[in-house]
């Protein structure tokens, strides 16, 4: 099932550490904390031939302030720019954060393996998302929209701590539209203006009892949210071969170098960050 | 008086006073030892006390919880009276075996003057004031001054005040004047010499941070080198930053260091890094009249705060 | 067919090597052996027993290194790699460090090139120098490795009195032999004499370390917490036996700025330290006895379920520079045998 890992062409002087050069376009502010960064590359022909998959994350730098790993966030159908959000934690997010539209990062990627398509064709898919859990969901969501014909049924459970929390608020509305998809969305504690479900992310898919004939659970979000959604599905029936996700580790190099997102003998930057539950059970190293 | 450190800590656990013994164990290479840490009263019987006990176990008492029986030699009963001045360790959670201590040898000195390497050495024994080195089936014998550490030649305190045992009669401080020679040596030059000096030693350093690991008044949950916003050090080993590492943690363990020597001995590119640490020792002797780890009782000398202070240093 | 040089004649031979290379041999400078720029006349490092204790992967992958540099004009950003460095011959490397050059290879080829380290390893000349007195904290015979033998070096060379065997190992070995005048042929007495050298060696190393299926006996005990627990007591977590080793590869990169100009540089990192996985909700190896166990198993587990190496060469530098004497030998001779139900007693001396 693991899709099969190609390096990314796109290396700027042949160099894998050198980042090519991108100029923000556009900034969301999703939440407080939150931003998603529009950018396209300052060589337009890299900007015409730049493809990546679904899944896939680049390495983002802030010049002079360091480099971190980010999920693409747009979809590879859409290629009028690209996208990414992040989340104000540290150094070189809090940098990210204050950059103004027109600044210039660098960009190095695509690394990473996908979400195997192959897999997910002709299937019922459900994506449970959480927090900016949802930023590579997104991707795969909109991919799988776009070529709607080739999938089954869409579910779409989405979930954050407070309405306030809520990132990507524009996709969600449009997915609340799609007559073909079943959306749900719901807060942990809501507010005084908030009239949708109230409760944790895995009560709701549980009251939602997706069938597991014929799906794959894709699922992503904050490790707590993990861990009690995997006992879910496997309640509803699914098997660990039906349920994917994507793991998170601090990273530098982003390509399986440094040795640092190592779990047992996989780096989650080669050989993920997309990965099955029977993958993840399968680790030696109990540690994910 | 092995084995009555040994009866005494099986004793400990058995009856359940203590949860730990940490103390020294045979090494795993000739002339070493090596920390013992146990929960296991079979385990006792391994403690040893002979001249190479050279860490400072007190390092280890920020890290385990409960209640520790610990073999301590005067620098260690120092840094133990340190961390219950800085209320990190309390004083009935101890038993402490104090160790008079006549000084740990230095495999590097011996070394330099058998004019051999410590694996080509077959036999070290210690008699009152010579050290006697065996190899290639000859003798040799060094006067004690010229094969300890430094710091133990500097000693103030080699037999414990603070104890609940003590193992042994109590040994009174060496205080051999070459141990202070290289600093003696280095504010001989003038500051121009002292910078490319430390540039040039500094240069070696790797950025390991044993020095700072193996230091028990280095207890920080997170370091100022681990920080990111802002960033205080480079992470790198620029010979710059590494400076910069060294004087900040000096001025963080002033008033604290009890010139155990550790960080020295542990560098693995040989930085005279003591020549920083008594340094600063002394300034703070000079300036404070303090010696850090000799009163359990006394307040702990830069986190404390006495309305009437001294203020000539304002002008 | 070997060749010989007199000890006295290496200097003579050195400086023939410098017109194409820079050489780099031991040297001990303020008592730390490192691998240095050569000075022109000091052959001292000939008589001494064992390796350095800066290991030479330094010259590859040097302590802190420069990516490239970045620069803002009134265009935007302009990138500038380094200038290309010249090509290193390493005189005097024993073969655990040889060996260790060829286990890290593993990790910077692969899927993607790392053009920073190849660039320097794939010009580079190694010439070994045979260990004949190995030292107390050697244990390379256990993992495969001989004291004063090598097939990962382009020259090798062993002591055999007042005079050095000199046998081409590699096609660059024999390329730079037939370039190379001040050699005398050696004869069959020398053959012989460096065979007895090289055996004499080998039986000197008596630490033993038990590998025998060793990523089974790992992976068994992987989840054992009271036996990681135990193993870990005594480590303080400082970064010695990662930095120093020849085998660990660890990096960090980070960039700086210093009066408008910003280099983005790489740095050795370990594994040791709690910061090495910290994200900012969780740091899955937090607790001591999880580093602890990452280290040794990548080193005798994961490392050779990727690339069938053991990522460890017997060099005994964290034996011997270890703090508090944590002994890598003892604890992989304690991790039990897969199909033992009661544990090994810990503390056997290795």
């Amino acid at each position: 099932m693991t899709t099969n890992i190609s390096p990314s062409k796109f290396l700027a002087q042949d160099n894998v550490y050198l980042p090519h050069i991108a100029v923000i376009e556009k900034i969301i502010e999703e939440t407080p904390n939150v931003r998603t960064f529009h950018f396209n590359f300052k060589d337009k022909t890299l900007q015409k031939d730049f493809t990546f998959e679904s899944g896939q994350f680049g390495e983002y730098s802030v010049f002079g302030v360091g480099e971190a790993p980010f999920c693409i966030s747009s979809s590879p159908t859409r290629r009028d720019h690209l996208e990414f959000a992040v989340q104000r934690v540290g150094r070189v997010t809090n940098a990210l954060h204050r950059l103004g539209v027109g600044a210039e990062i660098g960009f190095r990627g695509p690394f990473g393996n996908s979400f195997p398509l192959d897999f997910l064709k002709g299937k019922n898919l459900v994506f449970v998302g959480g927090g900016i859990g949802l930023a590579p969901l997104r991707s795969l969501i909109w991919n799988v929209i776009d070529n709607r014909n080739k999938y089954k049924d869409i579910v779409i459970i989405y979930g954050a701590r407070t309405p306030a929390d809520l990132c990507f608020k524009y996709d969600l509305d449009a997915w609340g539209k799609d007559k073909t998809i079943k959306f749900t969305t719901t807060v942990d504690r809501g507010d005084e203006s908030w009239k949708g479900k109230v409760g944790v992310v895995p009560k709701i898919l549980e009251e939602a009892a997706p069938s597991a004939r014929d799906t794959v659970a894709i699922v992503c979000g904050p490790p707590i949210m993990i861990r009690f959604t995997f006992p879910v599905l496997t309640k509803l029936g699914f098997t660990p071969e039906q349920m994917l996700t994507t793991l998170e580790k601090r990273m530098k190099c982003g390509i399986g170098k440094c040795g640092r997102c190592n779990i047992g003998n996989v780096f989650v930057c080669r050989d993920g960050p997309v990965f099955s539950y029977a993958q993840i059970k399968s680790f030696v190293s109990s540690e994910y | 008086m092995e084995q009555k450190l040994r009866s005494e800590a099986r004793a400990l656990l058995e009856e359940g006073k203590v949860d730990w013994i940490i103390g020294f164990e045979p090494g795993s290479l000739k002339f070493t030892t090596t920390p013992l840490i146990t929960k296991d009263k079979n385990d006792t019987e391994r403690l040893v006390i002979n001249p190479f006990i050279t860490n400072n176990l007190a390092n280890f008492l920020t890290e385990i919880k409960g209640r520790v029986g610990i073999v301590a030699k005067g620098c260690e009963s120092r840094s133990i009276v340190s961390l219950i001045q800085d209320n990190k360790v309390a004083r009935e959670n101890l038993v402490i075996f104090g160790v008079p201590c006549p000084g740990i040898i230095d495999l590097s000195k011996l070394e330099r003057l058998a004019a051999k390497n410590r694996d080509e050495l077959d036999e070290i024994t210690r008699e009152k004031d010579r050290v006697i080195i065996k190899a290639d089936g000859k003798t040799s014998e060094f006067p004690v001054s010229q094969a300890l550490f430094d710091h133990c030649l500097a000693c103030e305190l080699p037999t414990p005040k603070e104890y609940d045992i003590l193992l042994g009669e109590p040994t009174p401080p060496i205080a051999n004047p070459t141990a202070q020679e290289s600093i003696k040596k280095l504010k001989q030059l003038v500051p121009e010499e002292r910078w490319a000096f430390w540039a040039k030693e500094l240069s070696r350093c790797v950025r390991c941070y044993a020095c700072r690991n193996v230091c028990p008044a280095c207890f920080c949950q997170r370091c100022f080198v681990e920080e990111t916003e802002p960033q205080w050090v480079l992470p790198a080993p620029r010979w710059q930053d590494n400076l910069i590492f060294q004087i900040i943690r000096n001025i963080h363990v002033a008033g604290r260091c009890t010139d155990c020597g550790e960080c020295e001995r542990v560098c693995p590119v040989k930085i005279p890094l003591r020549s920083l640490t008594r340094e600063m020792y002394d300034i703070v002797g000079e300036l404070f009249q303090f010696k850090s780890g000799m009163d359990k009782d006394a307040d702990p000398l830069l986190t404390h705060y006495e309305e009437q202070e001294a203020e000539d240093f304002f002008r | 067919m070997a060749k010989k040089i007199n000890k006295r004649d290496i200097i003579k031979l050195l400086n023939q090597w410098s017109k194409d290379f820079a050489i780099f041999a031991p040297s001990r400078e303020s008592g730390v052996a490192a691998m240095a720029k050569w000075d022109g006349k000091d052959t001292e490092f000939l008589d001494w027993y064992r390796n350095t204790v800066v290991a030479p992967k330094a010259n590859f992958l040097p302590n802190m290194e420069e990516m490239f540099k970045f620069q803002k004009d009134k265009e935007g950003y302009r990138i500038e790699l380094p200038p290309d460095g010249e090509k290193q011959l390493i005189f005097g490397i024993r073969p655990c460090d040889a060996r260790a050059m060829k286990i890290i290879d593993n990790n910077f080829k692969g899927l993607y090139q790392d053009p920073y380290y190849l660039n320097k390893r794939n010009s580079a000349v190694l010439v070994g120098l045979g260990c004949v007195n190995p030292g107390e904290s050697c244990f390379c015979t256990s993992l495969d490795i001989s004291p004063a033998e090598s097939d990962d070096v382009d020259l090798m060379l062993t002591d055999i009195g007042n005079e050095l065997l000199v046998e081409p190992i590699s096609a660059a070995g024999k390329k730079l032999i037939a370039k190379t005048t001040g050699l005398k042929a050696a004869t069959k007495n020398d053959e012989a004499k460096a065979k007895e050298v090289k055996k004499t060696a080998y039986n000197k190393v008596t630490r033993k370390i038990n590998a025998e299926g060793i990523v089974e006996r790992l992976t068994a005990c992987f989840d054992d917490q009271e036996f990681w627990e135990k193993v870990a007591a005594k480590c303080i977590s400082c970064g010695i036996c990662t930095l120093l080793c020849p085998t660990c590869y660890c990096f960090d990169i980070n960039d700086e700025i210093f009066r408008q100009q910003g280099t983005r540089f790489r740095s050795l990192d370990s594994c040791a330290f709690p910061v090495y996985t910290k994200m900012p909700m969780e740091n899955p190896r937090a607790e001591k006895w999880k580093r602890v166990r990452q280290k040794v198993c990548h080193k005798y587990s994961f490392f050779p379920m990727s690339f069938k190496d053991i990522a460890c060469t017997g060099c005994g530098r964290c034996v011997r520079l270890c703090p508090v004497n944590w002994d890598i030998t003892q604890v992989i001779n304690s991790v039990p045998a897969k199909e033992a139900k009661k544990r090994v007693k810990e503390g056997g001396r290795g």
